[in-house]
């Protein structure tokens, strides 16, 4: 059937996507600016666990939380030593969003000077062996990419709703100043926010570096689609980012079905500008402060 | 090796001209009237693939370049009318995917753009019976349109109507109040800023000969907004110097003993840390006038 087989290929995209976009929408909603080197960070993490896998040839239980460490460290690297110092001066979120494209073309090409520009592949598991579910291939990794993201979804979730952290960040989401004068140290906050969005930033790498291989522009790409499934679900939501992107991801494997292969990625576009003309805060979005 | 060293030299001198002539047209939008536009490197993409799309459809090549600048100008009408009501991130965030969205037609449509293979074999600019051979006379020919840009920016940017631009951008309530069409204005100046991006497209697919959808993406928007914001918003003089510099530093890269394969990636490389230093330490540039709202 082929209809599953897109649904499973749509949700398998729409994983990336929402582990991306949940990173992502994260760091975005106590930072308030468009964190677009968020994809480099992806591919970072990715690099990061080749490297440790294959070059120091690391047992993968080792491999996989150093890889998350290392990457968490960048995100707050990435923060403390260019968005703080942006922020102090007061800049505005546009002046963020293109410091942001600066730190994403350094990484990105960074990382081909190093590693070059070609494909990498991590054979870890035998990605033959699959099962077939109503008449769709289903890859076992497959299943636990899926499986993994949606516990994490909702331990992120949890988080932010029950954790003493969580409330914090949603307290100097609500209103920086505010937070301030109740003693809130907003900038520590801050910097957590990346640790943590940058953290599952690593996870996603690492997933995406066992289902789909390395390339340079590997992060950048999944973000351009996790990017439009954030907006379109409403950026300061963690839930509605999720749900913009399983939506996108439905979206662009469905889409295959009217229009030739090559406009994926252009239905995604489509929706974003229509998104963001119609309804800017995205579905879920608070209307609130975010359009100054 | 003298003549090798002076036909790379009028190489990149061409390449200066046409980032040149997007950062001026950039500034106008983004440095005088205020409006934040990632999708600047559209407008390019647009007037480059319209004019050699043109041309080898037979259409004389002024008209084609014209063509060119008009249908990004169009863009830019279109641009403004759909995201009128978007501020700031929003704003940035539109025009950004607007970049996303032209990138993925000049990819997708294939029987038009022939997609990532691109369009190889676009002619020469050919005028009045002249036809432009070698790179001299085509550096020659930049320049005299750079230098036409540059007089009509530099001249509207000083009537009354350039101020009227940096009324927007300082304060467009006050000049709604006045009776100004604010919308009207901000349209305005993007649709003549797209139009002089579109010819810079139309100038670079006729002298590369050969276009992709590549050229025109993030990698291009980082270069235009590097020189644009080192040079200084609001100052024309700035986007001059800016494109030079910046353009011209990376190639030094060229005498020392690197790999080819790593100059590319190390001229992005310089851009980023020019960009991000910049707006760490200077955000006004080299001769800005106004920060960067």
């Amino acid at each position: 059937m082929i209809f599953f087989q897109l649904l499973i290929n749509g949700l398998i995209a729409g994983s990336i996507y929402a582990l991306i976009a949940s990173g992502f929408s994260f760091i975005y909603t106590t930072n308030r600016f468009v964190h677009f080197a968020h994809g480099s960070t992806v591919t970072a993490a990715a690099y990061f666990f080749y490297y440790l896998l294959i070059y120091l040839n690391l047992p993968l239980w080792l491999a996989i939380p150093l890889t998350i460490t290392l990457t968490a460290l960048l995100g707050l690297l990435t923060h403390f030593t260019i968005y703080l110092p942006l922020k102090k001066r007061k800049s505005s979120g546009v002046i963020l969003l293109i410091a942001s494209l600066g730190i994403m073309t350094f990484v990105d090409n960074f990382i081909q000077m190093l590693f070059g520009p070609d494909v990498k592949i991590i054979n870890l598991f035998n990605k033959g062996a699959g099962l077939t579910i109503l008449g769709a291939y289903i890859t076992p990794l497959q299943i636990i990419f899926i499986s993994i993201t949606l516990l994490l979804l909702l331990a992120l979730w949890l988080f932010k709703k029950y954790s003493q952290l969580g409330k914090l960040m949603q307290a100097v989401a609500d209103n920086p100043d505010l937070a301030k004068t109740t003693g809130i140290n907003s900038i520590n906050i801050q910097h957590w926010s990346f640790v943590i969005g940058s953290g599952i930033a690593g996870l996603a790498g690492i997933l995406i570096a066992l289902e789909n291989n390395l390339e340079p522009t590997m992060g950048t790409t999944q973000m351009v689609s996790s990017f439009t499934g954030a907006v379109i679900g409403g950026v300061n939501s963690l839930i509605g980012s999720v749900i913009g992107s399983y939506l996108v991801g439905l979206l662009e494997n469905f889409g295959v079905w009217f229009l030739p292969s090559g406009y994926k990625s252009a239905i995604a576009f489509v929706l974003l500008f229509i998104f963001l003309i119609i309804r800017p805060q995205g579905i879920f979005g608070l209307k609130k402060g975010t359009r100054e | 090796m003298n003549n090798m060293f002076s036909a790379y030299l009028t190489h990149i001198l061409i390449i200066v001209v046409i980032y040149i002539i997007l950062a001026l047209s950039l500034n106008l939008a983004l440095g005088f009237t205020g409006l934040i536009n990632l999708g600047h490197v559209a407008f390019f993409g647009l007037g480059a693939y319209t004019s050699a799309l043109l041309n080898m459809a037979g259409v004389p090549f002024i008209l084609s370049m014209l063509g060119g600048g008009m249908v990004a100008s169009f863009f830019g009408f279109l641009l403004t009318k759909i995201t009128k009501k978007l501020k700031g991130d929003y704003l940035a965030m539109a025009t950004l995917g607007f970049s996303f969205v032209l990138y993925s037609i000049f990819l997708n449509w294939t029987n038009l753009t022939h997609g990532p293979m691109g369009i190889p074999g676009i002619p020469k600019p050919k005028f009045f019976g002249l036809a432009i051979h070698d790179n001299f006379t085509f550096l020659i020919f930049v320049i005299i349109i750079a230098c036409l840009i540059y007089l009509i920016l530099k001249k509207i940017t000083n009537s009354p109507y350039g101020k009227l631009l940096e009324g927007v951008r300082d304060d467009a309530l006050g000049l709604s109040a006045l009776g100004k069409n604010v919308a009207k204005l901000k349209s305005q100046s993007l649709m003549l800023s797209a139009f002089f991006a579109g010819i810079a497209g139309s100038l670079f697919a006729h002298y590369i000969s050969y276009i992709d959808p590549s050229t025109f993406y993030l990698t291009d928007l980082i270069v235009i907004f590097t020189i644009t914001i080192v040079g200084g918003l609001g100052s024309l003089k700035g986007s001059i110097w800016a494109g030079i510099i910046i353009i011209i530093l990376p190639e030094l890269l060229r005498f020392i003993d690197l790999p080819s394969s790593i100059i590319g990636t190390m001229r992005q490389m310089i851009y980023a840390v020019i960009l991000i230093i910049i707006l760490l330490l200077k955000p006004r540039g080299l001769f800005g006038r106004i920060d960067l709202e």
